[in-house]
């Protein structure tokens, strides 16, 4: 406790100017006290030092060093920008002090530690007595000698990824051209090489024979490498994401790899290690990069479920019942799906499907507009003018194609358009070789993909080379069955009004659960005068309920509520989901048990400032960005809930049981029940 | 009507794609993304007093997708190999990439650099490649055309049409230079091969056509126009 008093007042000096050095020094503790304990602190300012003495060739140290000095300036500007001065914040250190007497000893203890720590690494920065402004420019001056404008853009971006053989050979870079990089490549090989050759500083993980994992903290930026045999992956951020997430990221991206090529990869590196692996990957960095964007925006890459699109249970058998039949002929997986949304999936017998492999393999087939083959806008554009449906509509502003097309059939168009637009947009069927990653990662089965509009796509997957015919038979098979049941039109009646919305949950028992077709009608009930008024006077759902998700463990599958206001602008709701992915990844630390009984508070405003700990019964409530989240993990579910900073505990606590229950009273309308291949 | 099962091989960016949706549909986007896999179009065609159904197999040109390439041409009756007028691709072959990276390698230069040195990045030396393999391993009476592609691009230009006609001669095929953005030809290079591939009889009924039996799908479909 004796470091208290030095502690507070360098949080008191970053709260005063939100740009200075102590503030990010916090925030780079804060990543820590997140995830890893002191020791790998320690570590990797260890390993920090050895590289800036120059154990590397010094060209080298230099690229290094100098990417992270680039990122961590970036990572200063932004928090600028992310972070208004916090009107609350001498609210926070109110509550901070208040609440630093009921925690526990063991908080205090690590708290200790990592005021420590802040200590020494300020004084690491100004080892030089170089001020941190200073030092960047002087690193930049040098940096201009043998890089061009282009890469001062790619040193200011937040998030790299790399991949690189074992021989530091690059394969994919999130940013800028892989061969340009080959310098840079060799600097994360080399790094990488050293740790491996008992670098046992860095903090390194070996998990299996071709798994080692080594993650450390250069300043204010992570970076993470994921060794996977020959193959090397990295990632380095300035995100707030925490280290487990970005390993997530890194696996994910490597099954990637292996979906598009399969294991058998690492046999070209047996027989030659310099094996240049760019041409195999010719064409996918779309596939990459989406995934990358997905990481941002869907919830399945942290929650390893899968969702499904709000259907009526009848119109949901109607589909699995056709995909059965379909499967039975000789088809692996059947798969019907809506974007990212599983309309319904059947798999052969003893086949099993990982969520991880839905994702990846959907990934794979939306990214790659050639499985579409339709221009699309123009296509929709004409037929919308015959129809004069466009007269007055905002959409053609949007000529972006994707949402364009969005907003035309989704606001625009009658059903009876739709159908027309299915006739004309007839698009290619494709039939492309994948790989499993979790279900086979050495061979390759063969996809069938057809899109029945631009966004319903059925895939069925086949071990069979020689199989297309055949599929195209089924998937005509199941194209008839699709419109004569009317699957097709009331999926795409979902995407218009489906989902479960905060201002909808029901108030107590649902009195008619699955006696409406689409979850968005029950706007209806919600709106009814009986409604009683929460006490709580705020925005968003009841008791100022902004956003959930729900994860059902046995179903492998997840539902999360439409982003309603006040979750409007996409930087707030990519904050959301940030937040989600700290939690999650709190929520399942190998340290604490995947069945929590802690009940944890994060006052969070920004840049994590002051992180205050509780421990109480089966919950875990964070405070992130002006907003509350609210954990709880059971053995059925895992509930994941963001409310009004200004809620009430008790009251959001009741609505998430409110809401637990209303997901349990449609659950067979989001959920595809049973005849489920996930085994496990 | 008379069913064609045809293919089209060529390196990456020859515009492959381009030229079936010209042909298929009537488009053209300036910048079609790489084809994953193989897409599968079907269109019609009206040639002398018949009707003729292409079944298009609008393969890949990655590399990684080579080692699939006899799964479509294997039965196919009929082969467009199209290469690039232009010759601005990188050719992805492994063998010749190989020899760039080697270069690469011992120079350190940028692999981009590369694409300039035309005499192993050419598309048509890949085209080239593509006639011997359909020549080796492809049916005996199929029907084959080199298309010289971006025939629209006059100005880089750096096959000559000479060159190519004369190989083409040479090995037994018919060549034209296309323009999937300006449509020039397309249709007569699927027309001349209406026009060359042998029909006698009606062409089999689809359904009956499915894959599932290799050996039998073989021979049906190889000649299902031929006999």
């Amino acid at each position: 406790m004796s470091y208290d008093s030095s502690s507070s007042s360098s949080f008191s000096d970053g709260f005063a100017d939100p740009n200075s050095v102590p503030k990010l020094v916090d925030e780079r503790f804060d990543f820590l006290t997140l995830n890893e304990p002191t020791e790998l602190e320690r570590n990797h300012r260890g390993n920090g030092n050895e590289i800036a003495d120059g154990l590397l060739n010094p060209d080298r140290n230099d690229n290094g060093a100098e990417d992270d000095d680039r990122l961590r300036v970036e990572d200063q500007e932004t928090f600028g920008d992310e972070g208004p001065s916090s009107p609350s914040s001498s609210g926070y250190a109110g509550g901070r002090g208040s609440s630093s007497a009921t925690s526990p000893s063991r908080i205090d203890e690590a708290s200790e530690i990592d005021d420590n720590e802040i200590q020494e690494l300020r004084n690491d920065g100004s080892l030089e007595g170089i001020p941190d402004s200073q030092a960047s420019s002087w690193v930049t001056g040098k940096r201009h000698v043998d890089e061009d404008d282009a890469s001062i853009s790619w040193r200011k971006r937040k998030k790299h990824f790399f991949i690189l053989s074992n021989s530091g050979k690059p394969i994919y870079s999130r940013y800028g051209d892989e061969h340009k990089l080959a310098g840079f490549s060799a600097t994360l090989q080399a790094i990488i090489s050293f740790v491996e050759n008992g670098g046992d500083r860095v903090k390194l993980v070996k998990a299996g024979k071709h798994q080692v994992l080594l993650y450390f903290l250069f300043l204010y930026t992570k970076m993470v490498f994921l060794v996977k045999g020959p193959i090397y992956l990295v990632c380095i951020s300035c995100t707030e994401e925490p280290f487990e997430s970005l390993k997530g990221q890194l696996e994910l991206i490597y099954s990637q790899m292996i979906l598009i090529l399969t294991k058998s990869i690492n046999r070209c590196f047996e027989k030659n290690p310099k094996f240049d692996m760019t041409p195999l990957l010719g064409g996918t960095d779309v596939v990459f990069s989406s995934l990358i964007h997905l990481f941002s925006w869907n919830p399945a890459t942290f929650l390893h479920a899968y969702t499904c699109l709000p259907l009526a249970f009848a119109t949901r058998q109607a589909a699995g019942a056709i995909l059965q039949d379909v499967a039975d002929s000789g088809v692996l997986f059947a798969i019907l799906m809506c974007k990212h949304k599983v309309i319904s999936l059947v798999g052969a017998q003893k086949a099993s499907l990982h969520p991880d492999d839905m994702l990846l393999l959907s990934n794979f087939v939306l990214s790659s507009e050639s499985f579409r083959y339709i221009e699309i806008t123009l296509v929709v554009h004409l037929i919308l003018v015959l129809f004069g449906q466009v007269l007055n509509s905002p959409i053609l502003q949007l000529m972006g194609r994707n949402e364009y097309l969005d907003n035309c059939e989704l606001k625009q168009s009658s059903p009876d358009s739709l159908h027309y637009l299915h006739g004309l947009c007839r698009t290619a069927e494709s039939f492309s070789p994948i790989c499993l990653p979790r279900y086979n990662p050495m061979a390759f089965l063969y996809a069938y993909v057809h899109f029945f509009d631009v966004n319903t796509y059925l895939m069925l997957l086949t071990t069979s080379s020689d199989a297309f015919y055949h599929l195209k038979d089924c998937r005509i098979r199941i194209e008839a069955v699709l419109l004569k049941s009317n699957v097709l039109s009331e999926v795409q009646r979902s995407m218009i009004d489906g989902g479960m919305r905060v201002e909808d949950l029901p108030v107590g028992p649902l009195p008619r659960s699955g006696s409406s077709p689409h979850l968005g009608q029950q706007t209806l009930t919600s709106e009814s005068p009986e409604r009683p008024r929460e006490p709580f006077i705020g925005i968003g759902g009841p008791a100022g309920l902004w956003h959930f998700i729900y994860r059902s463990i046995y179903l492998d599958q997840y539902v999360s509520s439409e982003f309603s206001p006040p979750l409007n602008s996409l930087q707030q709701q990519k904050r959301l989901y940030r937040a989600y992915q700290r939690v999650y990844a709190s929520m399942h630390d190998k340290g604490i048990g995947p069945h929590k009984t802690q009940f944890r508070r994060d006052e969070n405003y920004v840049a994590q400032l002051h992180k205050l700990l509780f421990y109480s019964l089966h919950r875990l409530i964070y405070y992130i960005f002006l907003s509350v989240l609210l954990c709880w993990v059971t053995q059925d579910f895992e509930f994941y809930a963001a409310f009004d900073p200004l809620a009430d505990k008790a009251l959001a606590i009741k609505t998430c049981n409110r809401v637990c229950q209303w997901v349990k009273d449609v659950e067979n309308e989001i959920f595809l029940q049973g005849a489920s291949p996930f085994s496990w | 009507m008379c069913c064609v099962p045809q293919v089209l091989l060529g390196d990456v960016g020859t515009g492959k794609s381009s030229l079936v949706l010209r042909f298929v549909r009537g488009q053209f986007v300036e910048f079609q993304e790489s084809t994953i896999g193989a897409a599968f179009f079907s269109q019609t065609l009206a040639v002398d007093d018949a009707t003729v159904k292409f079944e298009i197999w609008d393969t890949a040109g990655q590399e990684r997708y080579h080692s699939l390439a006899p799964m479509y041409y294997r039965g196919a009756a009929a082969a467009i190999i199209v290469y690039d007028i232009t010759n601005l691709v990188i050719s992805t072959n492994v063998k010749l990439g190989n020899k760039a990276l080697k270069l690469w390698d011992s120079l350190n230069i940028p692999a981009t650099f590369l694409s300039s040195c035309s005499d192993f990045c050419a598309s048509f030396e890949r085209a080239k490649r593509w006639i011997e393999e359909l020549k080796a391993q492809g049916n005996s009476d199929m029907v084959m055309a080199l298309a010289g592609n971006k025939a629209d691009l006059l100005d880089s230009k750096n096959v000559e049409t000479e060159e190519a006609k004369t190989y083409a001669q040479e090995n037994g095929l018919f060549f034209v230079e296309t323009s999937a953005k300006t449509s020039s030809n397309v249709n007569n290079i699927f027309y001349e091969i209406a026009k060359r591939i042998p029909r006698v009889q009606p062409s089999q009924n689809p359904a009956g056509m499915v894959l599932m039996d290799r050996s039998a799908e073989q021979t049906a479909r190889a000649s299902c126009c031929s006999y």
